[in-house]
């Protein structure tokens, strides 16, 4: 290694509570955490134990009841509603378990959705030629044409990468993104975010299974809100 | 976004499902054709009054019998207004110059052969001038600003004289289509022809003679008529006194008030009508001038509006209430969506603004249905109205702008509870 990489990701004393039925349900408890440019991370835990919870976190889709949040040297959650939105359309790419594509929308057009929302910035063909480009990235340009309904889990995975990479985004947030495949397809997947990892990419993802895990180049393991650093994963395949 | 995309995304949130966006429309769809075909129906209604009244001179004042019902019958309400209280009406009341009077009657007119049902006016000297001033109808061969004269409504010979009008004179005027059918291509002029049982002498033949406004088509047919003093009229078809309609004519315009009372004065008089336990008096006659049919006019044209404002602004609340109702649906169906959306940098103006506008959409589609629906019915609602219906040009725009209103106003509810979304909650939404 050259020197450490620039630090995208950093959080201090991470905290959320939830009022629920009367209880207070605390999610996270003083999360610390550092996620370097380049970096390809694994969030496991079991079921409740807040690594879904921090994913929206660093997503900017949910604000801490206490903490700070630094994405890419910018103090996120001193902002407004509208300038996280803002930030979460260039510097963030979500890929979700269920894949989250808009039924009635063509592959490109799913894919081009984040452009349409930076206002003046891609016309309607460049925002075409954008999309085209990340589905050649992601090998489904021959569907461009085609809707989800007619593609395969596999096939919306990568579509929704290609619409989490068409932004050029500073992370991936990956929430389960073989939950919902068969095991040959969601090694696919893995070896496409490997190779999106290799190119550079800094990707956190959140997974229950420690075989996908692996494909990471470090795993943190959460428990009751809090985060354990775990070893440095050995990439597989 | 931006405006392009906007629309694009709010027209595949419409066109999504079809046939509920249709019906979601019928609301409006209806609300805004019952506007322009009320507005059509007052709009005839107005141009048909105008037209009609609009031979009424300012300086004129149209007296008629007053009627009643008795047992579900028309009849006089007292005594009848008579050829005589015309014909003395000019010597007895200061303000007023001259009278026209009119009566109608049917009856069989016969030439050698040729046997005819004719309408057959009764007239006093000056009707032809008042065909003329009245821009009713018109030669059918006038040129357009041509002036309208005496001697162009007249083919041949002339019109009868106060004399003949005063010695109940056998005489008659043949209107062209009336002279055709009795003489075919003879002159008919000289010629005695017989009306009912009575010789009369054809004096005159009007010429060929047109409507000149097609509204006016329930009207006779002003070819078909036969004109007659209408002294002989009355001597020929009625064993008693009939009613005549009589147009006073007032020598001061600015002074038709005063007119008035001193004709409702003179009538009085010779009805013998006296004030009652009140001091009011039962007229049995009308008193109509330009004036009284305007404010009468307007004041029914101002409850019309009233009326129809109160049943579109139902109308367009019912269906804004269906289109508020397809939102919340459409909303809580989209819920992924509007997560996605989110997820991907869509800030909750942009949510706001693609929900918003499919409300406008849905309830400008119905605005512009609608117009062409009120448009097509316009003939419907004529038919059913004797013929007085004309398009308002300016119901359109108001139409349309009400239905963006609409739009807004049920719009934005629904819209800005799809912004207020919690993303996550939005994500996992099943």
């Amino acid at each position: 290694m050259n020197g450490p990489s620039p630090v995208v990701i950093q959080t201090v004393g991470l905290t959320r509570q939830y009022a629920m039925g009367g209880a207070v349900v605390h999610a996270l408890r003083g999360v610390d955490l550092m996620v370097h440019e380049g970096e390809f991370l694994a969030l496991m835990g079991s079921s409740g134990s807040g690594k879904s919870t921090l994913l929206n976190m660093i997503g900017l889709l949910d604000r801490p009841t206490a903490g700070q949040y630094r994405l890419e040297d910018v103090e996120v959650f001193s902002l407004s509603r509208d300038d996280l939105a803002t930030i979460r359309g260039r510097r963030i790419g979500f890929i979700f378990q269920n894949f989250n594509l808009l039924p009635r929308y063509s592959t490109w057009e799913n894919v081009a959705l984040p452009l349409a929302y930076r206002k003046g910035e891609y016309r309607s063909e460049e925002q075409y030629k954008k999309a085209m480009q990340m589905l050649a990235r992601v090998g489904l340009n021959q569907r461009a044409g085609h809707q989800p309904m007619e593609l395969s889990g596999g096939e919306r995975q990568r579509v929704a990468i290609a619409r989490a990479l068409v932004t050029e985004p500073a992370v991936l947030l990956a929430d389960e993104p073989t939950g919902n495949l068969d095991s040959a397809t969601g090694r696919e997947i893995m070896a496409l975010l490997s190779d999106l990892h290799t190119e550079g990419k800094t990707i956190i993802m959140v997974t229950h299974d420690m075989n996908i895990a692996r494909y990471a180049s470090r795993i943190c393991t959460m428990r009751d809100g809090t985060l354990a650093e775990g070893e440095p994963a050995y990439v597989t395949g | 976004m931006s405006l392009g995309d906007l629309l694009r995304t709010s027209l595949r949130g419409v066109s999504a499902n079809k046939l509920r966006a249709v019906l979601t429309m019928l609301g409006i769809i209806i609300g805004v054709a019952s506007v322009i075909a009320m507005l059509a129906l007052g709009n005839g209604a107005r141009a048909a009054v105008e037209s009609r009244f609009r031979s009424l001179g300012a300086n004129q004042v149209q007296i008629s019998t007053q009627m009643a019902f008795d047992d579900d019958e028309l009849v006089t309400a007292g005594k009848e207004l008579t050829y005589e209280d015309g014909l003395l009406m000019p010597e007895n009341v200061e303000l007023v110059d001259r009278v026209d009077m009119s009566i109608n009657a049917q009856g069989k007119a016969r030439f050698g052969r040729a046997t005819l049902d004719v309408s057959v006016t009764g007239a006093t000297p000056s009707a032809l001038e008042s065909f003329v001033s009245a821009g009713e109808i018109q030669p059918v061969n006038r040129q357009d600003g041509e002036a309208l004269t005496l001697e162009s409504f007249l083919a041949f010979g002339r019109f009868f004289t106060l004399v003949e009008v005063l010695e109940s004179g056998p005489v008659c005027v043949l209107g062209s289509q009336t002279a055709t059918d009795l003489f075919g291509g003879d002159d008919p002029l000289g010629q005695t022809i017989w009306v009912n049982r009575a010789r009369c002498e054809v004096i005159g033949v009007l010429s060929e003679l047109e409507l000149v406004d097609e509204s006016q088509r329930y009207q006779r047919n002003p070819n078909e008529i036969l004109l007659m003093p209408i002294s002989t009229v009355i001597r020929m078809f009625y064993e008693e006194e009939p009613s005549v309609m009589i147009t006073a004519f007032v020598a001061d315009e600015s002074r038709m008030d005063e007119a008035k009372d001193q004709i409702k004065a003179y009538l009085r008089q010779r009805h013998d009508i006296q004030p009652d336990a009140n001091g009011e008096y039962q007229d049995d006659f009308n008193l109509t001038t330009r004036k009284d049919i305007l404010g009468a006019q307007q004041e029914a044209a101002n409850t019309f509006s009233l009326l129809l404002a109160a049943m579109v602004i139902f109308s367009l609340i019912v269906g804004g209430i269906g289109i508020m109702n397809v939102m919340l649906v459409s909303v809580t169906e989209r819920t992924r969506e509007v997560g996605v959306r989110l997820a991907v940098g869509a800030r909750a103006r942009d949510i706001v603004l693609q929900f918003l506008l499919e409300a406008i959409l849905i309830s400008v589609g119905g605005g512009v249905l609608g117009v062409a629906v009120g448009i097509l019915s316009i003939p419907l609602a004529a038919s059913l109205n004797s013929g007085m219906a004309l398009l308002e040009p300016g119901s359109i725009p108001l139409a349309l702008a009400v239905a963006v209103v609409i739009g807004i106003l049920f719009g934005i509810y629904p819209a800005l509870r799809a912004a207020r979304l919690d993303p996550i909650e939005a994500l996992r939404y099943e």
